[in-house]
This record gives C-alpha cells, sequence and structure tokens, in this order.
C-alpha cells in the first residue's frame, strides 16, 4: 500500500502526521511553494475572467445548489432510477458498502475478464478506497493516463489537488521523471515535448489493453448516462477503445435529468480550469453495439456516504462536484499545497470531507486547517458553505476531546471554562479587563506591541505579535463622549 | 456474488434513513424537482448573424481553424481544407455524403478516402485526418456537439486520425448550452461535446495542443441558404 512506502507524503488519513505537523514540512519547501503558487496563480485568473463574464454566475450556482439538495434529499429513488436505466440500457450497477467492497468488486470484474493490465481515466474516487495498490498486489498492471498521473505514477509521487494533481511538480522535475522511466535521455523541459513523450508511452497501451476504469463527474437518473469530463482525450481512449469498461462513482454524483447538465457543465469547467467549456465531454448510457466498450459496469461506492447524508449541517458536503475551486482560492492551500492535508482530498473540501468520509479520530486538525475567511463558499459552484461546516466538525471535536477524563485540567480547557464563568457576567467581565490591563502592562513594549508572551500564552506569541490592551475600553470611551454631551 | 446484492439493499436502506424528507411517490418527486428554481439565462439574445460570429471567435480563441461558405461551395472548401494540411488518408462516417469526398477538384489528386463501414481501429489509426457533420454548436463556449448519427460516425473515428474537420451548418448554430439541451427532448444515447482541440496544462499550467486527441481541429460553417 502506497502509505508503507518510505519517505511518502501518506495520504491515507489512518497514518497522515496531524495538519500542524505536516504543513511545517511544507512550509519550509520553497520549491513546491512555488510551483503551487505558480499553478493556482493562473488557474485563478483565467477562472476570474470567465465568472465576470457569465452575467447569470449567481443564478446559476443558485441552480445548481437546489439540484443538488433535491438529489440528495431524494437520492434513494434517484439511484434506483439510474440503475434501471443503466441495466436497461445494457449496462451492469454494483453497489458498494465500502471501500474494500469496492476494490474486491472490482478485481472480480476484471478476473472475469482475465485482464492482466487496466488503463485508467483519473478518477479521485479511486484514489479514496486506494485501488492501484490493491490491484498491483493482485497482479493486475495499472496504466494512469491522464498525464499528470502519469507523472505521479512513473515519478513515485502523491497528487496534491483534485484537478491539476500534479501542480506541485515542475517542468524540470517533470523532465527527470520522464528521462528516468521512460529511459530518454535527451528530453528536454519544453512542457511541448514533455507531452510528446506522454501521448508516444500511452498510444500503444490504449490500443491493446482490452480493459479500463474510470470515474465519473455525473450520472443522469432519467437516461442512465454517465458523464467523464476531460481535456486530454485520454478519457475517450478508455472509453471507445478497450472492450470493457468500469466506472467506479460515488453515490452523491447522480443528477435527475439530462437538462440538469447544462447547469452543471456552465458550472464545472470556468470553476475548475478557467475554460469556457473543458476540451472532451463524453456521455454515455449503457452499451452501444459497434461504438466503444461492450462490457459496461458501474460501481457505485458508498464509503462513508450515507452517514454523511444524515447529519443535517454536514449534508451540503455531498453536493460537491470536485472543481478545486476552493482550494484554488484558498490562502491556507495556497502556502502549504496539498500533502499537507494527509488525504487524496486536499483544500478547504476535503478539510471537510476527509473526516467524515473517515472517522473523525484520524482527522481531528483538518476543521482547523483554515483561516474561515469564506473565500471557499464565496468561488463553490454548488454553494457549499465551507465554514459552516468547519464549524461544526471544530465543536464536534471539542466535545469529543473533553469527555476524555485526561483532558479536565488541560490548561485550554481550565481556561475556557474560567473565560465561560468571566464572560457570563458584565461585572466579571469588566475586572477582567482591569486585571488584564494591568496585567499585560509588563509585556507591552514601547511601541505598543506584545512581543513575547509566557507561559501557555507563548503558543501565540511564537509565531506573532499581540496588539497591546489600549489604556480604555470602548465602553469606557462612549460613557466620556456621552457626558462630554457630544 | 452474494455480498454486493447485500450491499444494494444495505446502501439504499442507510439513504433511505437519512433521508426522511424523501419524495413519497414520483408525482411528488415530478413536483418537487418542477419547483427548483431556474433563473439562469436559457435562451441567447443575439442575431443569427452574430451567433454564427461568436461561434466562429470562440472556436478561434481554442485555436481551432475556421472558415465559412455557402453550401454549394462546400465541397470545394473541403477540398481546399485537406489540400492545404498537407495530408493525404482521409476516413468519413459511413453516412457521409458523396459529394464531400471529392479527389479532383482544384486538379487535387491524390486524396484518398475511406468510409467507416466498420473499420479495423488499426485502419482508423492509419488515417491522418477525418471529416464529420455534428449535431450541434454551442457558441457561447465554442462547443461542437456529436451524437454519432451516421454522418458523425461512432466515437473513435474522431479521435484517433490527428486532423479533423468538422463540417457545421449555420443553423445548427445556438447561442447558449440551454438552448441545446432543449433542442434534445430525446437525449441522446452518445454524445461528446468538443472544445477546441485536445490539450493539457497539467505541466505548470502551460497550455499545450493535441495530447491524445486530434491536434488539429478544423471547422467549416456552412451559411443556410
Amino acid at each position: 500500500m502506497s502509505h508503507a512506502t518510505p519517505g511518502h507524503v501518506s495520504l491515507d488519513p489512518k497514518f497522515a502526521p496531524t495538519f500542524p505537523q505536516a504543513a511545517l514540512i511544507m512550509l519550509r519547501n520553497p520549491q513546491l511553494r512555488k510551483n503551487v503558487a505558480h499553478a493556482i496563480d493562473v488557474i485563478q485568473a483565467k477562472r476570474g475572467k470567465l465568472v465576470v463574464e457569465k452575467t447569470d454566475w449567481q443564478e446559476l450556482r443558485s441552480a445548481a445548489s437546489e439540484i443538488r439538495f433535491h438529489v440528495l434529499d431524494n437520492l434513494g429513488a434517484y439511484l434506483e432510477q439510474f440503475e434501471a436505466r443503466c441495466t436497461a440500457a445494457g449496462g451492469h450497477v454494483h453497489w458498494a458498502a465500502d471501500a474494500a467492497e469496492a476494490r474486491q468488486i472490482i478485481l472480480d470484474l476484471l478476473r472475469e475478464e482475465n485482464a492482466t493490465e487496466v488503463i485508467k481515466i483519473k478518477t479521485m474516487t479511486s484514489a479514496e478506497i486506494q485501488l492501484n495498490p490493491f490491484l498491483q498486489a493482485a497482479g493486475v498492471s495499472v496504466y494512469e493516463t491522464d498525464l499528470a498521473e502519469i507523472i505521479l505514477q512513473l515519478g513515485d509521487e502523491d497528487p496534491s489537488h483534485i484537478v491539476v494533481p500534479a501542480l506541485h511538480i515542475n517542468r524540470s522535475q517533470v523532465r527527470e521523471i520522464f528521462a528516468r522511466t521512460m529511459g530518454l535521455k535527451n528530453l528536454s523541459d519544453d512542457p511541448k515535448e514533455l507531452t510528446n513523450a506522454a501521448r508516444t508511452y500511452l498510444r500503444q497501451k490504449f490500443l491493446t489493453v482490452p480493459t479500463a476504469i474510470s470515474g465519473a463527474n455525473f450520472l443522469v437518473a432519467e437516461t442512465g448516462t454517465v458523464a467523464v469530463v476531460e481535456s486530454e482525450g485520454n478519457g475517450r481512449m478508455c472509453l471507445t477503445l478497450p472492450r470493457t469498461m468500469i466506472s467506479l462513482v460515488g453515490i452523491e454524483k447522480v443528477l435527475p435529468r439530462f437538462q440538469d447538465l447544462e447547469v452543471m457543465l456552465q458550472l464545472l469547467a470556468r470553476s475548475a480550469t478557467g475554460e469556457r467549456m473543458n476540451p472532451y465531454t463524453s456521455l454515455w448510457s449503457g452499451v452501444t453495439p459497434g461504438d466503444g466498450p461492450q462490457r459496461f459496469h458501474v460501481v457505485l461506492l458508498d464509503n462513508g456516504r450515507s452517514s454523511i447524508l444524515a447529519k443535517t449541517k454536514e449534508r451540503q458536503t455531498l453536493k460537491c462536484i470536485r472543481c478545486a475551486a476552493c482550494m484554488n482560492t484558498c490562502p491556507v492551500y495556497r502556502q502549504t499545497g496539498g500533502h499537507a492535508y494527509g488525504s487524496v482530498y486536499p483544500g478547504p473540501i476535503g478539510a471537510i470531507l476527509t473526516p467524515q468520509l473517515m472517522q473523525m479520530k484520524h482527522a481531528q486538525t483538518l476543521p482547523y486547517a483554515s483561516s474561515l475567511c469564506g473565500a471557499c463558499y464565496e468561488v463553490c459552484p454548488v454553494k457549499i458553505n465551507i465554514p459552516e461546516v468547519l464549524l461544526e466538525l471544530r465543536s464536534q471535536v471539542v466535545n469529543q476531546e473533553r469527555k476524555q477524563a485526561g483532558r479536565f485540567f488541560d490548561p485550554m480547557y481550565l481556561g475556557l471554562r474560567v473565560a465561560n464563568l468571566i464572560f457570563a457576567t458584565a461585572w466579571g467581565f469588566h475586572a477582567a479587563q482591569r486585571m488584564g490591563r494591568i496585567g499585560s502592562r509588563f509585556f507591552t513594549r514601547k511601541d505598543g506591541w506584545i512581543h513575547a508572551l509566557p507561559s501557555i500564552g507563548g503558543k501565540w506569541t511564537q509565531t506573532r505579535d499581540l496588539r497591546g490592551l489600549p489604556k480604555q475600553t470602548f465602553h469606557q470611551w462612549w460613557a466620556e463622549r456621552a457626558k462630554g454631551g457630544k | 456474488m452474494n455480498q454486493p446484492v447485500q450491499s444494494r439493499q444495505l446502501t439504499l436502506d442507510r439513504i433511505r434513513a437519512a433521508t426522511p424528507s424523501a419524495a413519497k411517490d414520483s408525482s411528488q418527486l415530478a413536483a418537487a424537482y418542477a419547483a427548483l428554481p431556474r433563473a439562469y439565462i436559457r435562451h441567447g439574445s443575439l442575431t443569427a448573424q452574430a451567433r454564427v460570429e461568436l461561434m466562429i471567435q470562440r472556436l478561434r480563441e481554442y485555436d481551432a481553424e475556421v472558415v465559412e461558405c455557402t453550401p454549394a461551395e462546400l465541397p470545394d472548401a473541403i477540398t481546399a481544407q485537406l489540400a492545404a494540411s498537407g495530408r493525404h488518408r482521409f476516413v468519413a462516417p459511413s453516412g457521409a455524403p458523396p459529394e464531400w469526398m471529392v479527389t479532383s477538384a482544384w486538379k487535387i489528386t491524390g486524396l484518398e478516402w475511406t468510409l467507416d463501414h466498420g473499420l479495423d481501429i488499426d485502419e482508423i489509426e492509419k488515417a491522418e485526418g477525418v471529416v464529420t457533420a455534428a449535431t450541434c454548436g454551442i457558441a457561447d463556449s465554442g462547443t461542437i456537439v456529436l451524437h454519432h448519427s451516421a454522418t458523425e460516425g461512432r466515437r473513435v473515428l474522431t479521435l484517433l486520425p490527428d486532423y479533423y474537420l468538422c463540417i457545421l451548418r449555420a443553423g445548427q448554430i445556438v447561442e447558449t448550452l440551454p438552448e441545446y439541451f432543449n433542442r434534445c427532448q430525446q437525449p441522446p444515447a452518445l454524445a461528446t461535446y468538443i472544445s477546441g482541440p485536445s490539450a493539457t496544462a497539467d505541466i505548470e499550467m502551460t497550455r499545450i495542443k493535441g495530447v491524445h486527441g486530434p491536434r488539429i481541429l478544423v471547422v467549416i460553417v456552412v451559411r443556410d441558404n
């Protein structure tokens, strides 16, 4: 399994270090930060222009948000409808309650095909269930076909973004990986030449490997349609050349009707890559004689999604269409990159999705990986109120911690209980302010700032300065002003 | 496989338990769906001429080559484009009209045509270019829609050759994506939406044309009579 590889950043929340620990490593890597910032600046600039040009952007967001909520409200009915239509069109639908079951279903299907090789379209869901290491261990060679995924696979690297997963790797690093693994000593670091190398490397695989695995951007209940949105054409290759196709899809990805794509497709590419439309979108229902794979399977994956569905505030997490706009705009992601999140889902959406998909104990620090600035909510094309969910998860983390007996005398909880008492009454609060002013005088320098606090307060001043308390509170100033008769 | 059968029921039970406010029957579900807000722009406001111009502009922004012609000029326009491409071996879908496949106009010889009556993948791979019709053009995003009819060809046909010439009638061009969806009251079993040549920006966000799909996209817009 990938997490066992020495020297790897673990993207399995069960084994990953906490966010602050992992973030510190990233912050000390200037090359990585430069690569991430550059990629994000480019996407953000393109997205910004296209969103401004779309005069009905907010109306599209509202429609998308309501469609997704409606689907989640009626998920059972729509999934059954999808299953019936897909089956009628010649597809086979499988249900996987968890990751282990999904992996086994896919392996069994591959064994039925006597498959020793499989080509893959980029899918986050397969990364979520750690499909590749499982298949490799079972003797199936897995070939990723998205350029970024090839870079990661050949370089034995981990994805750090859900749309451009290799954005932390620059051209000279790609050149090094390709030159080494493809045996191309004279390769230059020109992106065009690197892309050509990947094209040549994969062409034979596309033409000969008879089984493929994909994810899906959307399922359509009305028609049993599966939608894959992509840029390079590797998706179309996998969707048309092999004889068997297996699509692994989260249960939340369904849309009611074919027409609903008119909303989602206008939002997705603009939000994800800053394009009016991605180069290729493929839609198919079941099997079409004479065109594309003649055996088609959909594996519907729950893996924790139904438990998110059951929670009022958290349910909106499942509206996500995986565009990555939230991570592109996030000031925290910009500094740390994706690996610090210890999950295949990084950034703000990862900070709320990972703790919910996994047991919270494995991802306790993620809800804190945010300044709560709200930028993610503002750009989200389906209006997921990420800060609201972050706060809800924080309160769950705290409630979990509080129950631990050892935490009773923890200075933080002790302090918060005292604060609770003080803030409960006006006189208590005023008394504390007076004492605070007197006490903080010893630490406030001439410039009006506190640069270092002792004991637990030092945790704050370690990384930032604190403004000294003013001589007068607003209350006092207001009272004096009133007396002055102004 | 026994386990997955149980998993189906288990998953659906979990979902049902998690969604107590789900519609009770299909008419309630349809009513809830009909009540969803759709205040976004559904119908464009451009004149027919401006619509075509926008489509052409968007295609050019994707680095596609675009030319216009009248229906009568189409065979010559096709020939001129193919000649300019410097390629010789072309494939076309089984339903392609014979008048597209001119071999001698403008005294150009050596254009070789094969119709896709179940060609092997290798034969398509050997072709240097492909010519097809389309179902629709969406001006707002410069998107070409294929529903893979007999004149549009099966999906692989417009994928393997490095050069793709698409013939789009002006009357097929709509302004907005919702207008296209409004036109397909019968959703297609297969569809491909193409917006510019195959591309990637995976290396330092530098846009590179042509990864696996056709590197060159040429569109002939045929004006209505």
